[in-house]
């Protein structure tokens, strides 16, 4: 494993080239999890939590399809679509950010983390606007099931993009001094799953809460 | 001739000599209750029923508490590498702990509860009369100061010392123990307020604080028992108390769906707690897992039992047992029934009996100055985890079985429903088994505590650094 | 180089992907034909997932393991989102 990394940074296959790449397909090196074991764990039991909130959701919507249609109704589907686009810039970012890192480039890899956190930034901007935004009286978490539901599935959102961004800034802030572009890219790699996973609950949780009725 | 690493961790023999009395008392009056169960007016009006229950419920955190504390006495200057912070503090505040709490078993057993009450400033400050906190008020009072008290013991020693993950998750653990068990003295006049801050002490001890102090001790002792890396435990450990945390606290919610709080409590704490079994889950796994990749084989098998049995049986009490009844719509049903009985004893027992008793098992040898108990004692000890478990689960299928012909009979009903006596008429054949269940774990318990007399076979090797006892 | 040109083409597949269901939000196909419009948001959600389970989150050149865990999650959430849909009759 180590070899191999070593060798990915110096741009070779661990195996020694034996015909040009055009006629054979290229050896390739062992399976490995990007991030650490630990952040894995605690994005599978995120997801855990997010599923099951999301099947909640899908259940409680058949049981009360008036409400869910009429509360559905007053929310922005077109600030929800912008929210998505902007949260796929920012995994777009983060992951050349995080490529940048292992290939050497300092500078190119901060700014790929530090953009994934502004895109971060924005998403919260946009939500707080979006919760200022729906009609009063209705902003009760306790108003009906489909607002309960609603402020529950996107406040943990919420929770987890504000975690995910603070992460990544820092590590924008700490990248600076190359600490992770000599090879080993293994903390923003770490960081980097956690924003991925948070991309990744929105892209269901958008078309669940917004577009499904 | 087996020393301890440090002098002063000899404390805690007091403190799990302390437990193991009280624990026999609970059980002798567990029995005496499952025996009222069948025969109402048994032992009354000298002890009533609900004496009885106030007895064996205090009489189990009370054993439960010492056993930590013993637990840590013990654990805290090996982890810290250095002398505990002062043996003279700890032995007083044994005494203090165990007298203030034989005073107000007495004060229970001896005095009308409404006497003791004026008696002991509950018109001052009111926190008598509810469930696990029946205490007068000095008591709890007592139990603060002992409880701060301990804290700062051990607290000074690993400052003083070296820190470890397993010391630094004990000490949270116990430091949140004791911070909300102040929420005790918060008593509203609003019956829902009151219920919500009950459940602070009691939810956040059990499926909280206690959770982080559990996993603690049983990293420490596969740590011990098994050789493998510390570092491989410490990484099980960490991500367990997450785990634990992430799930539990927002998983108070489950207590909150029909006590007067707000609706949406019902689907914060059906999602959350519903995850709350993932990491009794996960300690099972751990436990198994550290025991197959062993560099040693640890001549007290005895204790490793415990605390693989420990893991597993925590699972089956809170993780399983707790899951059938904690979302929302089950709730409904089986709120305050018999299958919330069932899940409370089993995990008690799985998870904390077992931790504490673990523990016990593990040191008391050494404490004695050996590395482990004759053959013939863990033999008889190994036969006592099987019938104080093997009761325990008759006892729980039975209160199981009870509380789904309760649920049946009193709750689902749309009309015609069974009152509570009545069905409890129904329950006699469940009670009955449970009673079975319940001497054969007061057996059980007995010859734990009779292993501990045991001595070695005449032809019996010396057992690792063995003095014939 | 050939990674990071892989990376951008996926993005930009995302955001396209993300810019159809909002379309088919907008345009109200959902609320007056159901299933299909419905089967297709979803497709478009299992899609987008797995483009950034495989490619952002890397799990292409990761250990089993790891992959079928996101993208069975993937399956099973849509899944029971659309068998729940399919129970009420909708």
């Amino acid at each position: 494993m180590a070899t191999a990394r070593a060798a990915q940074q110096h741009g070779r296959l661990p195996f020694p080239k034996m015909n040009p790449p055009s006629s054979l397909p290229a050896a390739s090196p062992a399976p490995e999890l990007r991030g650490d074991l630990a952040m894995w764990l605690l994005i599978g039991i995120e997801m855990l939590t997010f599923g099951l909130m999301f099947v909640v959701f899908a259940v409680a919507r058949t049981r009360e399809p008036a409400v869910f249609a009429a509360g559905q109704a007053v929310l922005d589907l077109s600030a929800g679509a912008l929210n998505t686009a902007v949260l796929l810039a920012g995994s777009w970012a983060v992951a050349r950010g995080v490529h940048a890192l292992r290939a050497g480039h300092t500078r190119g890899g901060a700014a790929g983390l530090a953009g994934g956190a502004l895109c971060g930034l924005f998403f919260l901007g946009s939500k707080a606007l979006e919760y200022a935004g729906l009609p009063g009286g209705e902003q009760d978490l306790s108003e009906n099931t489909f607002f309960l539901l609603y402020f529950m599935l996107t406040g943990f959102h919420v929770m987890h993009v504000l975690a995910a961004l603070l992460m990544l800034a820092t590590l924008a802030w700490l990248a600076r001094d190359g600490r992770w572009s000599r090879g080993d890219a293994h903390a923003p790699e770490t960081v980097a799953a956690f924003w991925h996973m948070v991309d990744l609950m929105w892209i269901v949780l958008f078309p669940l809460v917004y577009v499904l009725r | 001739m087996t020393t301890l690493k440090y002098s002063s961790q000899a404390v805690s023999r007091l403190y799990f000599l302390g437990a193991m009395g009280l624990f026999l008392g609970q059980i002798l009056f567990g029995v005496a209750l499952g025996l009222q169960y069948l025969v109402g007016d048994l032992l009354f009006p000298a002890i009533p029923f609900n004496i009885a229950r106030m007895v064996h419920t205090n009489l189990l955190i009370v054993w439960l508490l010492m056993g930590f504390m013993g637990a840590a006495y013990y654990m805290i200057p090996e982890e810290a590498e250095t002398e505990l912070y002062s043996p003279k503090l700890a032995v007083i505040l044994f005494w203090t702990f165990l007298g203030a709490g034989a005073l107000t078993i007495l004060g229970y057993l001896l005095v009308p509860y409404a006497t003791l009450a004026a008696a002991t400033g509950n018109d001052w400050l009111a926190t008598m009369g509810r469930e696990f906190l029946e205490q007068p008020l000095p008591t709890k009072v007592g139990i603060v100061i002992v409880c701060l008290g301990f804290m700062f013991n051990i607290s000074m020693t690993v400052l003083k010392g070296r820190k470890t993950a397993i010391s630094m998750v004990l000490l949270l653990g116990l430091w949140g123990l004791t911070l909300l068990f102040l929420f005790s003295f918060v008593n509203p006049s609003n019956l829902v307020r009151d219920k919500m801050y009950w459940w602070f002490v009691v939810h956040l001890w059990v499926e909280g604080t206690w959770e982080l102090i559990l996993g603690a001790i049983l990293a420490y002792l596969l740590v011990k028992t098994t050789g493998v890396d510390r570092e491989v435990i410490d990484k099980w450990l960490y991500l367990i108390v997450t785990f634990a945390l992430v799930t539990g606290i927002l998983g108070t919610g489950h207590h909150f769906y029909f006590i007067g709080l707000p609706g949406y409590w019902q689907w914060i704490g059906s999602v959350f707690s519903a995850l709350e079994p993932i990491p009794f889950f996960m300690m099972t796994l751990f436990a198994f897992n550290m025991v197959q990749r062993r560099k040693r084989e640890h001549p007290n098998q005895a204790a490793v039992l415990w605390t693989v049995g420990c893991a597993v049986m925590g699972f089956l009490g809170a993780g399983l047992w707790g899951f059938i009844h904690t979302l929302s719509p089950v709730n409904y049903y089986t709120h305050g029934s018999q299958i919330t009985a069932a899940h409370g004893h089993l995990a008690f027992y799985g998870a904390y009996v077992m931790v504490v008793i673990a523990m016990i098992s593990y040191a008391m040898p050494i404490l004695r100055g050996r590395e482990c108990n004759p053959r013939r004692a863990q033999s008889v000890e190994m036969w006592s985890f099987w019938v104080m478990t093997i009761g325990m689960a008759v006892m729980v299928l039975a209160l199981t079985g009870a509380g789904i012909l309760q649920v049946w009979l009193q709750r689902i009903p749309t009309e015609g429903a069974m009152g509570f006596m009545q069905t409890q008429d129904q329950l006699r054949f469940f009670y009955w088994v449970r009673l079975g269940g319940g001497v054969a774990f007061l057996i059980g318990l007995l010859m734990w505590l009779g292993s501990f007399f045991v001595t070695a076979g005449e032809d019996e090797e010396p057992v690792g650094a063995l003095a014939r006892a | 180089m050939k990674k990071l040109q892989r990376l951008d083409l996926v993005g930009l597949g995302l955001l396209l992907a993300t810019a159809l269901t909002w379309a088919v939000g907008e345009s109200g196909w959902l609320r007056s034909a159901g299933s299909a419009s419905a089967t297709l948001i979803l497709v478009l959600a299992l899609v987008k997932g797995a483009g950034i389970a495989l490619d952002f989150m890397e799990l292409r050149e990761a250990p089993q393991l790891w992959r079928w865990f996101v993208l069975g999650w993937l399956v099973a959430v849509v899944g029971l989102i659309a068998a729940v849909r399919v129970l009420a009759g909708g």
